[in-house]
């Protein structure tokens, strides 16, 4: 696969490599993303066990299925493009267990207007 | 709302119509069918031979099923009717409306049957605010089923409509012609299913909805017998206990990512939607009877926490929501509802109530599954809470356009304010805020260190819970009056008004003991009491109004929680007068306590009047009564036992609440009257009730 957009992938390498994300903390199941060109539907299966995650390529059975145009995804995982709204607005779509893509979209980051300096300054919640 | 008009609802999907069961919307006028906050019917007129139908009664079967009797004619007079109409409607998956016409003739008749239908699909943003829609319309016949339709990009909204009987359909509605046997009848289905897509073949099929119906009937009635019973002298008191029970069944709604499990929106019809605050403060109340509501609330809330940072959406790391939708507005940005955070109290109320529903329940397994959203939550509270840096919650809207102004409970524009009426800057800091944040952290810190096992962090909530209460109590006093600030404005400034929001203070256990004796005296005061229940706002401020919504209403949720404070700082017999105000107002509302009621003197109306606009049955009015049980029998657990110190209101026999369940399984309490018999006849008089005994032996005699 050799799409012009590289964003999509970065995310999902990113994920990849991270392997445990605290997000996902007693989150367990699969969400296969069946995102659409024009050429082709590109499919990643995400394995999610207790915040552990493993990505791949495989078009397998899913617990919940999503599908959106690869386009759209990739301002989705630049946090351009809000996961809920998409949704409500039938951009995105999704097929089997809901909580799944709801525990997933904690992964995405907000608008890049909205960022914040002081995001990471002040862990442990002491004042 | 106005009162003539009949409303059924099955989670987010509800049905309002006039008397006749009619439906004629316009965009800013609320009846229709609603679902996922889009009006998929606004136009549903069933004529006989050209002419409206009159109604003769409406009979309310469950919170989901209503039935309309009529008759043909025009007008106020009856002459020869011959024919009569029963409209059968339900919610359940979709509207569904039985027709049935009556021949009592002793002649054959045949009539042309004919329903009107349209929809405007308005967001109910809309509907509130009147405005104009962006996509295009579009409307179709097919398979005999008439389907009109919305479009804006890839948003597809469809109203399926279809009868069971033969019927003539054009793009405005279904015709039928109808012949009637002498004393004979003709009846037909309708349906309408709301879609955002292609309906499933599954949902069309009948079966589909009689199982849907019949599972919601059986669940009405589990719901009902697994709740606690109430016997009680208190006549009245028994039929809002039914009341509530049976709203708070129908305010019930199941997120998607929820399957299975519900949770309380916060209102009809505006609000059958989750709301942080509404939900947390309605599953507070209802702990001791429904405590799986708690569970729900607090997983769907989780669920949709705050992990990054959003301007429009308010949404911040560990911030709890304040509200979802799903229309049309919120789905093309048009309003931050996806969902929106801004409310600054959802957030350690969230904690609060975890804790609280483990010491009702012992469910350690949810309290292990969220700690991580717990502590998230508990992290927000001095990272991102604290706007001005000053050691207290606050809050200033980051969405200038479409964000609230005021992100307390008291979310109207002219709700904080000075004793004289001024209105002070931002960041707001309200006192309310201080006591939700001080109260999450002692309960965190029990969490921490019973169930978490991390005494370290325990530890440290304590301490910064401690130094907030002296803080508090320092900065917040107002010394001339006796009573805490409304709030600390962007200077650190005392916004000195007497609100009800220091009842809040005792609930949360922040104010010192001193002061708090000093607020009891002013939250039974003439100022604040009203004699029906504690005004929002203290007659004679700058800003009071009876009439006002947050400056000097009565708000029957507001006093449940002062009524819970006032037990906590020992103030009993104070407990049960709020209580008896408010629960013996719920007589004049037919047992449902309306959101707010003016806070107009008790001797001056006799009556409670009704807030003009207000939405009912509202889910945390309807919880009220509940926690007002709670607090009359001195409920409490404690450790594996549920403690029972009841106080009764002056002049009520006896109250028993029976089966409550809990970490104990089912256990009764008992409540008994603290008065001798001879004073009873003058204050039930003054309560409006009849004295038990006397009416007993008249009953006997």
């Amino acid at each position: 696969m050799d799409e012009q957009t590289d964003t999509t992938r970065e995310f999902f390498d990113g994920l990849a490599a991270r392997r445990s994300e605290p997000l996902l903390h007693g989150v367990t199941g699969t969400i296969r993303f069946d995102l659409t060109t024009d050429e082709a539907v590109e499919h990643w299966l995400v394995h999610i066990r207790d915040g552990d995650v493993k990505v791949s390529r495989r078009k397998a059975k899913a617990d919940c299925v999503v599908t959106a145009d690869r386009d759209l995804f990739d301002r989705v995982v630049t946090g351009e493009v809000n996961t809920v709204a998409a949704v409500l607005r039938n951009e995105l779509r999704i097929d089997g267990q809901a909580a799944l893509p709801l525990a997933f979209q904690r992964l995405l980051p907000g608008p890049a207007d909205s960022a914040r300096d002081d995001a990471t300054s002040d862990e442990g919640g002491a004042r | 709302m106005s009162d003539d008009l009949v409303k059924i609802l099955d989670g987010n999907t509800f049905v309002v119509s006039d008397s006749r069961g009619d439906i004629e919307a316009t965009m800013s006028d609320p009846t229709g069918l609603f679902s996922w906050d889009t009006r998929f019917l606004s136009r549903w007129v069933l004529t006989i031979d050209g002419q409206r139908l009159n109604p003769l009664s409406v009979d309310d079967l469950q919170y989901f099923e209503t039935r309309f009797f009529l008759v043909p004619g025009t007008g106020t007079v009856y002459v020869d009717a011959k024919l009569s109409v029963i409209r059968r409607r339900a919610i359940a998956d979709g509207f569904h409306e039985q027709l049935t016409i009556l021949n009592h003739d002793a002649e054959p008749v045949d009539l042309q049957v004919r329903v009107d239908v349209a929809s405007d699909f308005a967001d109910l943003f809309e509907v509130k605010d009147a405005l104009e829609k962006k996509g295009e319309y579009f409307r179709r016949v097919q398979d005999g089923r008439l389907i009109l339709g919305y479009r804006r990009g890839s948003d597809t909204r469809e109203s399926w409509i279809w009868a069971s009987a033969k019927a003539t359909v054009d793009d405005d509605g279904l015709t039928f012609a109808v012949h009637v046997e002498p004393h004979g009848e003709w009846t037909t289905e309708l349906h309408v299913a709301p879609a955002r897509t292609e309906l499933a073949e599954r949902e069309l099929r009948p079966q589909h909805r009689t199982a849907v119906r019949s599972d919601m009937e059986r669940g009405l009635e589990r719901w009902r017998a697994q709740a606690p019973r109430v016997e009680t002298d208190w006549e009245w008191l028994r039929i809002v206990y039914e009341r509530s029970l049976v709203d708070l069944a129908a305010l019930r709604f199941s997120p998607m990512s929820l399957p299975g499990h519900s949770l309380p929106a916060a209102g009809l019809p505006w609000f059958m939607t989750m709301f942080g605050r509404d939900s947390i403060f309605t599953s507070l109340q209802a702990l001791p009877f429904a405590p799986d509501l708690a569970a729900s609330t607090l997983r769907a809330l989780a669920q949709r926490q705050g992990t990054r940072f959003d301007d429009f959406r308010e949404e911040e790391p560990g911030r709890i929501l304040h509200e979802m939708r799903f229309g049309e507005m919120t789905a093309f940005e048009e309003r931050p509802h996806s969902p929106y955070f801004g409310a600054v109290d959802a957030t350690p109320l969230f904690v609060v109530l975890l804790d609280e529903y483990e010491r009702w329940t012992g469910d350690r397994g949810l309290v292990r599954e969220l700690e991580p959203e717990a502590r998230a939550a508990l992290h927000w509270i001095d990272a991102y809470g604290d706007r001005s840096g000053n050691g207290y919650v606050s809050y200033k809207r980051r969405n200038e356009e479409t964000g609230l102004e005021n992100q307390c409970w008291k979310d109207s524009w002219d709700s904080i304010s000075f004793r004289d009426g001024t209105i002070p800057g931002f960041p707001r800091a309200t006192c309310e805020l201080q006591g939700y944040a001080y109260d999450a952290k002692i309960r965190g810190a029990r969490l921490a260190r019973t169930i978490w096992k991390d005494p370290g962090f325990a530890d440290v909530l304590e301490r910064q819970a401690a130094d907030l209460k002296r803080r508090f109590n320092r900065d917040f006093w107002v010394e001339d009056g006796g009573y805490f600030a409304l709030a600390l404005d962007e200077e650190g400034r005392q916004v000195d008004a007497l609100t009800s929001n220091i009842g809040h203070l005792l609930w949360s256990g922040i104010a010192q003991r001193a002061k708090a004796r000093e607020c009891v005296r002013h939250l039974m005061g003439s100022r604040l009491f009203s004699g029906w229940g504690v005004r929002t706002l203290a007659e004679g401020q700058g800003r009071y109004n009876p009439i006002g919504y947050h400056v000097g209403t009565v708000w029957p949720f507001d006093n449940s929680f002062i009524a819970w404070g006032l037990r906590r700082y020992g103030y009993k017999a104070e407990a049960a007068r709020v209580a008896a105000g408010i629960l013996d107002a719920a007589r004049f509302f037919l047992g449902r306590l309306p959101e707010a009621f003016a806070g107009y003197e008790r001797t001056e109306t006799k009556y409670p009047v009704e807030y003009p606009t207000s939405c009912s049955p509202q889910a945390w009015s309807t919880g009220a009564p509940l926690l007002f049980l709670r607090t009359m029998l001195g409920l409490e657990p404690q450790g594996e036992h549920l403690i029972v110190d009841p106080m009764l209101p002056k002049g009520i026999g006896f109250i028993q609440l029976l089966d409550i369940p809990g970490r104990w399984g089912r256990v009764d309490a008992f409540g008994r009257e603290r008065m001798g018999r001879e004073a009873y006849p003058r204050i039930g008089r003054e309560l409006g009730l009849q004295p038990y005994g006397e009416r007993r032996r008249g009953k006997r005699a």
